[in-house]
């Protein structure tokens, strides 16, 4: 018996070291899992990510490089950029300004994901709203979303571009267009995957075909010159909508993306891309 | 009565304290004083009349136990103290359970999120969930354990017949306890365990009516929800322990009532002396088998601790996803037999034989009416018994993923090298050494061990999943350790290509992994696979793009490979 008493006060007072043991290692322990928790979010966030938003807002969040989920073909990028200095820097970062947020980050990006963006292509994710996605979801491609923002992002000196009135106004800060950059322009902005290529009026697939813009653009409002009109429709789609589109096919209005001005002004010097794109469109000298 | 002041007067300050203290003490023990206590602890005998017995008489908690045992039962065998190893395991579970209770809320919404919370954020919390965890484990196989002992000792005999029935009982709430537990993480091992397991009801040889509205009753819902995961917490916290704790009383009682049998050679054929304890073969519960209890605690307690600690991490798979099912659907161990029956039989046959089974186990004393417990008399019985464990085991043996259904070859090569769940070699490999670029199985990088292990196992799993017609197409890999394809002409007139042991596997393969950063601390693992028809490259088999799985920095798979979770 005194034995027995003998071992179980030693497995006592070895249970009792081994937990001051873990007690001590515990504040670590706690902050790896946290990392951890993180870590495995992201991870099923840019799976979701890859699977639900990268067709509009672009494989590494650039609203550049997207496909077709079904076909995988390179398409248009509808949405706004999300590696982005202007949407992730800053604990009130230039968009929550915009749109006038006055929460957190997290939750302006985890608000816009759940319940879409009503009036433009944004989808609205969260099931309870009526979308696919589950609160866990959500959060974790959010946590995805957030981890873009770096050093060397936020280190980029925010810009957004004052866009004149008139295409008139713009041409005085740039005065010439190169239509051969305009014509690679047409691609990497994603326009040929909606409205095809100028040369083949059946590859437009969702926007009217523009080989004949040049010659269409002037009449189509009355009393503003081609030129104009093109200006406008680029940077504000939802200005003026194609009747009928007397070239090719006119998926739905609010498919063409409004993103332009932002992707076409984060630089002093950036609005030269719309400007080349133009004159390759034929209506800028 | 003599109040304190009085007999601090009479007999001065110290006296009287110790004399308090003395009346204290054995008001709490119920009978017995301090210089009693420690003469049992020296192990002297008991003075006159022994005030040992009297807290068996006066405390509620030692009157449900003997105050002696016959010693032959006192030792290892026969007991291998797997009763009292039940129970305690019992207890040990109540415990860390209702810990656990705090931290967690049964709802979709937030279950597998209070999960992180107790890893991440509350102290010792992952100790707490693996101790539970562990322990759950550890009750299923010392309870196994123990019907196992009282069948080979014999134990199930007369008089003992309803004390084995309530034992079955006992089994069956043990496996339920165990299972209800197995949801609550509400992860995707929990749900599709759940989800494929009580599926079963839907077979039982019922009419349809029933079985559908069975298995509403277990799912709350068309499928398993809120509803369901209520119903289960509610059983697992509330229904199964408190079934278990009815029937352990029970149990217990026809235990003392009829006293631990003695071991099979010890007593006359036909006869049960467990009652009759000669006074010279008594061991007194205290102190020694208090003792003895006492020391087994301290060391089961030591042994959970640290096994939770060291030895074995609970599993934490990503959150329970009823749209996407995993490729192998794990049951538990404990229950990993009933799936490896549906392997070899009709469901409905299967989920109708379990209950026949467990009621054919309950009545078996009151049919087995052979006399005698020695084994010699019970060759036949015992030889049964294990033929039934040995088929037990096969069954639970093909229960496991080893012997589950192929998909397609590159599925299962991709499964194997980065399964969507737990731990791998490769997500085993630091972040800092998985390097950027594109990789070929069986590759050997200098100076990355990990990486270069991690590119073998992908090189073995491409080899168990493809064939050569030979022109094999992967460099890094030996024309030797390509096989031949065995090729089968299909009734349609196409080709299939297959190894002696696998039907389907890709001829000539090309296999590339490609590893890019694509955010700070997060890099995408993409196989690419490209197979063409042999004999005419422009026929592609397969061509996929699409198994792609992100790796964060912090993830942590390295420590679970660390702490031998899986194996990898
Ligand atoms: C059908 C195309 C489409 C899909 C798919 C899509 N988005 Fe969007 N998203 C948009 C558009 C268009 C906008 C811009 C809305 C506006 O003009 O305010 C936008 C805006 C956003 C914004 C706000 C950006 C800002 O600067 O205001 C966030 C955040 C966002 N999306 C995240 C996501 C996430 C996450 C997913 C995947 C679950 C996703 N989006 C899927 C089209 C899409
Ligand atoms: C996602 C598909 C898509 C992308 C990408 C896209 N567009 Fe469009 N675009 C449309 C659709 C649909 C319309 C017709 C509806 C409307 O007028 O808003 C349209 C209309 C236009 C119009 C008016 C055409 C007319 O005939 O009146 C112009 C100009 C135009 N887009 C230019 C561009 C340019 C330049 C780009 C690239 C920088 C581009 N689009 C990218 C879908 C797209
Ligand atoms: C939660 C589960 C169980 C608990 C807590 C439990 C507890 C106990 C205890 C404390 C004893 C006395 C000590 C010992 O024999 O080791 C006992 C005896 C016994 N148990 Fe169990 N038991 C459980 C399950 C079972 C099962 C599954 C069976 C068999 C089907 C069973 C059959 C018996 C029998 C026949 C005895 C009498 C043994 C004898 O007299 O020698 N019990 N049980």
């Amino acid at each position: 018996m005194q034995v027995k008493i003998i071992i179980g006060t030693i497995a006592f007072m070895l249970t009792m070291i081994i937990l001051g043991f873990a007690a001590i290692r515990e504040p670590g322990r706690l902050e790896d899992f946290t990392l951890a928790r993180e870590g495995r979010q992201i991870e099923t966030g840019a799976r979701l990510y890859h699977n639900q938003c990268a067709t509009c807002h672009g494989v590494n969040g650039k609203a550049e490089e997207c496909y077709d989920a079904a076909t995988g073909e390179s398409i248009g990028c509808q949405g706004l950029p999300l590696n982005y200095n202007q949407l992730l820097c800053g604990d009130t970062s230039a968009r929550m300004s915009a749109l006038n947020w006055e929460g957190s980050k997290l939750a302006f990006i985890q608000a816009t994901v759940s319940s879409g963006r009503y009036g433009t292509a944004m989808p609205t994710w969260a099931q309870e709203y009526g979308g696919p996605l589950r609160t866990d979801e959500i959060s974790d491609i959010v946590q995805f979303v957030l981890n873009w923002e770096t050093e060397e992002l936020c280190s980029q000196p925010l810009f957004e571009y004052p866009w004149p009135e008139t295409i008139d106004e713009l041409l005085v800060t740039f005065p010439t267009g190169d239509a051969v950059r305009g014509e690679e322009l047409y691609t990497t902005y994603g326009c040929s995957g909606c409205h095809g290529n100028l040369d083949d009026s059946t590859s437009a697939t969702v926007g009217p075909w523009q080989g004949n813009l040049a010659e269409e653009a002037g009449t189509r409002v009355e009393g503003m010159s081609g030129a104009q009109y093109v200006y406008e429709s680029i940077l504000h789609p939802n200005n003026y909508v194609v009747e009928q589109c007397p070239n090719g096919p006119c998926g739905d209005s609010s498919s063409m993306p409004t993103n332009f001005p932002a992707r076409m002004g984060d630089s002093e010097t950036k609005p030269q891309d719309l400007v080349d794109i133009m004159t390759y469109l034929g209506l800028l000298p | 009565m003599a109040t304190f002041v009085d007999q601090v007067k009479e007999m001065g300050l110290k006296q009287a304290a110790i004399a308090k203290a003395d009346e204290a003490v054995e008001r709490i023990t119920a009978g017995m004083n301090i210089s009693d206590i420690r003469s049992a602890l020296r192990g002297d005998e008991p003075r006159r009349p022994n005030p040992r017995l009297r807290p068996h008489a006066d405390s509620f908690w030692l009157h449900i136990r003997p105050s002696f045992y016959h010693t032959e039962v006192t030792h290892i065998y026969p007991t291998f103290r797997m009763g009292w190893l039940s129970t305690f395991m019992f207890v040990w579970e109540t415990i860390t359970g209702i810990i656990l209770m705090i931290f967690y809320t049964p709802s979709p919404l937030v279950a597998y999120s209070n999960m992180w919370n107790i890893l991440s954020n509350v102290p010792l919390g992952q100790l707490i969930r693996n101790m539970h965890r562990l322990g759950a484990e550890v009750m299923v196989m010392v309870v196994a354990m123990h019907m196992l002992r009282t069948f080979i000792t014999g134990s199930y005999k007369k008089p003992r017949q309803f004390t084995w029935a309530t034992g079955m009982i006992l089994l069956v709430l043990t496996l339920m306890l165990s299972f209800s537990g197995y949801l609550l993480p509400w992860d995707q091992l929990a749900y599709w365990a759940l989800t494929v397991f009580i599926s079963g009801a839907e077979a039982a040889p019922a009419p349809a009516i029933i079985n559908q509205n069975i298995l509403l009753i277990l799912q709350g819902a068309p499928s398993l929800g809120a509803g369901g995961l209520l119903r289960w917490y509610l059983l697992h916290v509330l229904l199964m322990p408190l079934m278990l704790g009815i029937f352990f009383f029970v149990h217990y009682y026809k235990v003392v009532l009829h006293g631990l049998s003695l071991p099979p050679g010890r007593e006359e054929i036909g006869e049960d002396t467990a009652k009759r304890v000669p006074k010279n073969e008594r061991t007194y519960f205290i102190p020694d088998i208090l003792t003895s209890e006492l020391m087994w605690s301290a060391l089961m307690v030591l042994f959970l601790v640290a096994g939770s600690l060291w030895l074995w991490d609970a599993p934490l798979e990503t959150h329970a996803d009823p749209v996407v099912t995993p490729l192998h659907v794990v049951a538990p161990w404990y229950l990993s037999w009933s799936q490896g029956w549906l392997k070899l039989a009709d469901k409905t046959l299967v989920v109708g034989f379990i209950p026949a089974l467990l009621v054919a186990f309950i009545v078996m004393p009151y049919f087995e009416v052979g006399k005698s417990r020695r084994y010699v008399d019970r060759r036949v019985g015992l030889s049964v018994a294990f033929l039934f464990m040995a088929f037990m085991l096969v069954s639970n043996w093909m229960g496991t993923p080893e012997y589950a259904v192929a998909s397609s070859p590159d599925r299962e090569v991709s499964i194997e090298f980065l399964p969507e769940q737990g731990p791998s070699l490769m997500k085993a490999v630091p972040y800092d050494e998985m390097l950027v670029g594109k990789f070929l199985p069986g590759q050997e990088i200098s100076g990355n061990p990990h990486m270069t292990e991690a590119l073998a196992e992908l090189k073995e799993a491409v080899l168990a999943n493809s064939c050569t017609m030979g022109a094999p197409r992967i460099v890094t890999i030996p024309e030797d350790e390509w096989r031949e394809c065995r090729v089968v002409t299909l009734d349609d007139g196409s080709k299939r290509y297959d190894l002696a042991f696998k039907e389907d596997v890709m001829p000539d393969p090309y296999v590339e992994l490609i590893i890019e950063e694509i955010q700070p601390g997060l890099k995408s693992l993409q196989l690419v696979f490209n197979v063409t028809e042999p004999g005419n490259p422009d026929v592609l088999r397969i061509d996929t793009q699409d198994w792609k799985t992100f790796i964060h920095a912090d993830s942590n798979y390295e420590e679970e490979c660390r702490f031998a979770n899986k194996s990898c």
